[in-house]
């Protein structure tokens, strides 16, 4: 019997650390990237390598997964953020403040999607605002609102549940330093303005 | 004995042989693994880790292929081959892809080289406006954006991979290189067109969509 209960253990260890840990291990790596793949700025991080074609079998396959066709990052950068600026799981029950300020001479657009990438349904058909669009405060700065009550100025709506803000920077120099591991422009800050 | 006079040295050879003080640390005994722990076999535990590499390599690999929720598949069974079709701006629950940047016109082109070349003419209207070209799988081999407030007008023509190295097809199929630099050689025979026309506004609707009515992806190269 005791052999029995030896051989429970080893095929439960194989299973555990051998599957548990091969796939979940994949899962992370396709799903949350790592330094290898990504880079975070703030609460923004960006697929380093996505849409190339030399990019490495972690970005393809979180591509892939996701079904996103990215243009390649060698031109445009798409940055993914799902905390505001402390940390905070951005959810459409809070108000935040996106500050775009520093992205001159670079297109920008700044969507809300929920978490799965579906865009959120709301009255007045706003999805996002780009540097063409949004309104500027006297210093330069465009402030963006994101809540779901309507707002003076330039008012992202958003629905129910948690959301993850998607910034597009069309700026080959940024991409390229993003690449090269160097530092960037900054990018947009996310503050929480309140809950209900 | 006198207080007064020094105390006497004891001479070193009369000093006691004693041995030296044994200083000792405790030490709190380690905690023995767990009895499950101590059954798992050092074989089975590089056993398992190999393992662990093996799925965690052949699963990474794997989800480009099997791709269910790959683009290209997605838009695959939507789109006709070699036509430039025109998606206005996405709204909820009819997104063509997640993360898909809305308030933006989209003209989509699924090419398949099989019947030769694709020549694609496409206006650049603004800054934001890319035109990029994907394989199946997901490579953007090709990008060109807009300029700022000014329309580019590009045409190019989509050629195999092989054709425009020229050596790698029969010379009966074989095209006649063309030395114009719009050829863009897909490395896959079928892929995406893309050209993105993102909205400043309602009022810039009509002349995106002006624009994208120009957009051409037809069967044959133009040289």
């Amino acid at each position: 019997m005791p052999q029995v209960g030896k051989l429970l253990v080893n095929l439960l260890a194989i299973a555990a650390i051998g599957v548990g840990g091969g796939l979940g291990s994949a899962w992370y790596m396709v799903e949350a990237g790592s330094r290898l793949t990504t880079r975070s700025f703030g609460p923004w991080t960006t697929w380093i390598a996505a849409g190339r074609p030399d990019a490495d079998p972690y970005t393809r396959a979180h591509s892939a997964r996701n079904g996103l066709l990215p243009i390649a990052s060698t031109l445009e950068l798409s940055f993914y953020a799902k905390t505001d600026s402390d940390g905070g799981q951005l959810q459409s029950a809070c108000d935040y403040a996106v500050t775009v300020e520093g992205l001159e001479g670079a297109w920008w657009n700044l969507a809300a999607f929920d978490r799965r990438g579906g865009l959120i349904a709301n009255a007045a058909d706003r999805f996002s605002f780009s540097g063409d669009n949004a309104m500027r405060e006297p210093d330069g700065r465009a402030v963006i609102v994101v809540a779901r009550d309507a707002r003076p100025g330039n008012w992202l709506p958003v629905g129910a549940g948690k959301m993850t803000l998607a910034l597009t920077v069309q700026d080959a120099v940024m991409a390229a330093a993003v690449h090269a591991g160097g530092s960037i422009k900054p990018l947009p800050t996310i503050r929480k303005i309140g809950c209900r | 004995m006198n207080p007064r006079l020094p105390t006497p040295a004891l001479s070193e050879s009369r000093w006691p042989n004693l041995a030296p003080p044994r200083l000792e640390v405790r030490q709190r005994p380690r905690p023995a693994p767990p009895g499950w722990l101590r059954k798992i076999h050092w074989r089975t535990a590089i056993g398992a880790l190999l393992l662990a590499g093996i799925l965690h390599v052949t699963a990474t690999l794997a989800v480009p292929l099997l791709g269910p929720g790959m683009a290209y598949h997605k838009l695959r069974e939507l789109l006709p081959a070699n036509t430039m079709v025109v998606v206005p701006p996405l709204r909820p629950g009819k997104q063509l892809l997640p993360f898909l940047m809305p308030d933006a016109y989209y003209g989509i082109c699924r090419y398949s080289l099989a019947n030769g070349p694709i020549t694609v003419s496409a206006p650049l209207a603004d800054l934001g406006w890319t035109l990029s070209l994907h394989t199946p799988h997901g490579d953007n081999f090709y990008v060109i954006p807009g300029q700022q407030q000014r329309t580019t007008d590009l045409s190019l023509v989509v050629v195999p991979a092989a054709e425009k190295s020229g050596d790698l097809i029969p010379a009966v199929t074989r095209r006649a290189p063309a030395a114009s630099e719009d050829q863009i050689a897909s490395p896959s025979q079928e892929g995406l067109i893309i050209i993105r026309a993102p909205l400043k506004g309602l009022a810039w609707k009509g002349e995106a969509e002006a624009a994208l009515a120009r957009a051409k992806c037809t069967l044959g190269a133009n040289s």
